[in-house]
């Protein structure tokens, strides 16, 4: 199995780098509306998400758990505004989706914006919401995000599952780098980012277990780090993850000294906010990745002793 | 240059063998004669050493349809087993592949008395990780025969999940030979998971691969061992 301290180090690093940049996660209000302002809520989101899961648990250390919360913190009140960032996004885009899914982790740490509240409980109503035409991965998000804010789900989320890919386990060949995203995100939604792997029904468990050594072989042969991050997440998630030990040495040695994780093979040159925008991610995911997978290597020791 | 350029003919008549291979296969019972007929000189050599790049493969028409062999064909791999025995030093697979070939040299020449060679280990293979494993068992694909059973194809059997694993990389990275190698096992080996998709899999095969006669003789292979072909 691979070295746990290993594991660990990968995810101190990510989020000594995401502190050190936190400015890079940004709004633009004076967005041209052809690209949108809520296109630069998405960073925001998946930052509050992850560091989430870093923040509740118990393995990620006392400094890192600070700086989750820390991150969390800076992104509610600098970035979102107090969430009143997320209201004016609600307001120029009445039905999007996007202000309640970066809403609900701040939510679910007790932040609080009353009247994105009434908004989101407002659209759940509407048949609109419900029509929104998204891929199937998205509708099992939203379903997801729908029960954590204690909205019954439209539609169950069986149902919002069984047109994804994973749902229908098909050829494990064909899996490109689109697809393999859309399976780990269907992992995450379906374990609440890792915080339910219980969530994984028993016979994705079984297909996941089966083909995922085949797709981090690959994904690591490619160099492609963030969608590495990303399977190794999922291996964190199986009952018997694998905590692939040649994965885990090139993610790590991938990592540059300040903590950035590229997103494929090296750091990309530029500007400083252009290496954010291509960077973030994949050091979101490496913090990601290195948390579940440390709590489970702990647990498998705790088992084994 | 003068390497490169005996290279370059040796992987044509590897090629102009294999295409014969898939001919006789596709041609049912018609088999016709597939290797040359002569072994002399500069030419003889350049097919014996073919016959032994595809290994027992070369009589796989022969193996797999249960048509009697042209003697005069016999006679060339006769003379391709035993001209040049593996070194004591020589990778497994080399040395396998040796063995795979006497036997099937054994099976058409009644008048080949050698004893059966003793097989040689297969530890390489039960210490190698999924990815190694499928590469080496993709290398000795000729031993891939319904109802044929030795050591290889005893770890072969052990380890299903894990060739269907190397079968999906191999697609991935669009070694087409690798994949239709490993495919020919995975037709013979029970427990691979049915998510595997192995039939498409060996039609995606050849539909990306099949300018290759190597890709097809393995597809081809595989076809008829599904439809209960037996040595």
């Amino acid at each position: 199995m691979t070295d746990t301290r290993l594991i660990h180090t990968v995810g101190v690093g990510a989020l000594e780098w995401l502190w050190a940049h936190r400015d890079g996660f940004r709004l633009e209000p004076d967005a041209d509306p052809e690209v949108g302002f809520l296109e630069r809520f998405k960073p925001v989101g998946e930052l509050a998400l992850i560091c989430k899961v870093l923040f509740r648990e118990g393995v990620a250390g006392s400094r890192q758990a600070r700086l989750a919360r820390q991150l969390l913190d800076h992104a509610w009140r600098d970035t979102l505004d107090g969430g009143t960032m997320l209201v004016r996004g609600q307001r120029t885009e009445p039905i999007s989706p996007i202000p309640f899914e970066v809403y609900l982790p701040f939510r679910e740490l007790g932040y609080s914006q009353l009247e994105l509240e009434r908004a989101v409980a407002l659209n759940h109503r509407l048949d609109s919401w419900q029509a929104y035409e998204t891929p199937p991965t998205r509708r099992l998000a939203l379903s997801a995000f729908q029960r954590r804010f204690g909205l019954t789900p439209r539609p169950p989320e069986p149902e919002a599952l069984r047109p994804t890919w994973l749902a229908r386990t098909p050829e494990p060949w064909t899996v490109e780098g689109h697809i393999a995203y859309d399976i780990t995100h269907c992992v995450f939604h379906l374990t609440d980012w890792g915080e339910n792997p219980d969530g994984l029904p028993p016979d994705l468990v079984g297909y996941l277990t089966t083909w995922l050594p085949a797709w981090i072989d690959d994904w690591l042969d490619l160099e492609r780090w963030d969608l590495l991050g990303e399977l190794l997440v999922v291996d964190a998630c199986l009952p018997r993850p694998t905590l692939d030990e040649p994965a885990w040495r090139a993610f790590a040695a991938a990592q540059r000294p300040d903590g950035a994780m590229p997103a494929i093979r090296t750091m990309p040159e530029g500007d400083e906010q252009e290496v954010f925008d291509i960077v973030y991610h994949s050091t979101l995911v490496a913090a990601f990745a290195s948390v579940l997978a440390t709590s489970r290597a702990l647990t498998e020791l705790a088992r084994a002793s | 240059m003068e390497q490169s350029g005996t290279s370059t003919r040796l992987q044509a008549a590897v090629q102009d063998l294999a295409s014969g291979v898939v001919s006789a296969l596709r041609g049912g019972g018609h088999t016709r004669a597939v290797l040359p007929a002569w072994t002399d000189g500069e030419a003889g050599d350049l097919a014996l050493a073919a016959v032994r790049v595809l290994g027992a493969d070369a009589m796989l028409p022969s193996l797999l349809l249960g048509v009697p062999p042209d003697p005069a064909e016999v006679a060339v791999f006769r003379k391709a087993v035993e001209a040049h025995p593996p070194r004591a030093d020589a990778a497994p697979t080399v040395r396998w592949s040796h063995w795979g070939m006497a036997r099937t040299l054994r099976r058409i020449d009644p008048s080949f008395s050698s004893g059966p060679p003793d097989e040689p280990g297969t530890g390489w293979l039960d210490e190698a990780g999924w990815q190694s494993l499928t590469h080496q068992l993709a290398v000795l694909a000729p031993l891939a025969l319904p109802g044929e059973d030795c050591a290889v194809s005893r770890a072969a059997v052990r380890r299903p999940v894990d060739v269907a694993r190397g079968f999906v990389r191999a697609v991935r990275r669009r070694d087409w030979r690798q994949a239709a190698g490993a495919g020919r096992w995975l037709t013979l080996l029970p427990g691979v998971p049915g998510t595997l998709g192995l039939e498409s899999g060996l039609d995606f095969v050849e539909l990306m691969g099949g300018q290759d006669p190597q890709v097809v003789l393995h597809v081809q292979a595989a076809r008829l061992t599904r439809t209960g072909a037996r040595v």
